[in-house]
């Protein structure tokens, strides 16, 4: 992939995040900070499924800038073919890994296996 | 034969904050809070999966996470967040070509149109935004 279309990429995950985390953080502003958080509120919360996709969206979108990010700083350290693609790839396969283990929680919490 | 010299500084280059200004700082700082809010979100999805340990394991590790320390590692990452926010929005701008001037033939002393006030006061505001958030963020866990 071109890196101007990554890069877009980069920016348009930026700015989806940025609403979405803080309708995440506003959720927690709706109590007292400690109540927001206890169990029943949390569990409450996962299983409202508007949220828990909220929270799936966040997860990638979160996932897809952070790892990218981490992969520019790495590229801007040192360059050479093999090197750069071990980054690509070790990115690319830390992030789906990321995703697969947010997702197993949201999936299992919403579905109420616990 | 006699290595030549690459100049390249590595990790020591990139962590220098002197020589260029604010905007280097901005540069490193954009990348130092970058690096702790990817690790801090791995933790949170982390501490987030206790939850499937049901309501003892959710309680006990909310119990390591409501302590000073944990307030105040959780204050840095909202600074770094509203940080890494705002700068980076500056940093979108920029490369879309807002704010940074017009192109002009370099003259002596070669003073960068990009490097103006807008984008100096574009990087002292997200500084002083994430130290307000980081004091409001400490007042909302403190429950004031």
């Amino acid at each position: 992939m071109r890196e101007s279309t990554i890069m877009k990429i980069h920016y348009g995950t930026a700015l989806g995040a940025v609403a979405l985390v803080a309708v995440h953080i506003l959720m927690r502003l709706t109590q007292s900070f400690a109540e927001s958080l206890e169990y029943t509120n949390v569990i409450a919360n996962y299983q409202f499924l508007p949220y828990a996709g909220m929270l799936e969206i966040i997860l990638i979108l979160l996932s897809i800038h952070g790892f990218n990010g981490l992969r520019v700083i790495l590229l801007e350290l040192k360059q050479g073919p093999r090197y750069e693609k071990a980054v690509s790839y070790g990115c690319v396969a830390a992030m789906m890994g990321l995703i697969a283990y947010g997702s197993r929680t949201i999936i299992m919490v919403n579905m109420g296996m616990l | 034969m006699k290595p030549q010299d690459e100049n390249k500084e590595g990790i020591g280059g990139m962590i220098n904050p002197r020589r260029y200004g604010i905007e280097r700082v901005a540069y490193l700082l954009m990348r130092l809070s970058g690096l702790g809010l990817l690790a801090y979100f791995i933790g949170h999805i982390y501490e987030t999966s206790s939850i499937l340990k049901g309501q003892v394991g959710w309680n006990e590790f909310l119990d390591l996470t409501q302590t000073n320390e944990g307030h105040a590692l959780l204050a840095i990452v909202i600074a770094m967040c509203v940080f890494h926010t705002v700068n980076g929005i500056r940093v979108m701008l920029g490369h879309g070509g807002v704010g940074v001037g017009k192109p002009s033939r370099p003259d002596y002393p070669y003073d960068p149109a990009s490097q103006n006030m807008k984008h100096k006061i574009g990087i002292y505001s997200a500084i002083v935004l994430a130290a307000i958030a980081m004091m409001y963020g400490l007042a909302v866990m403190y429950g004031e």
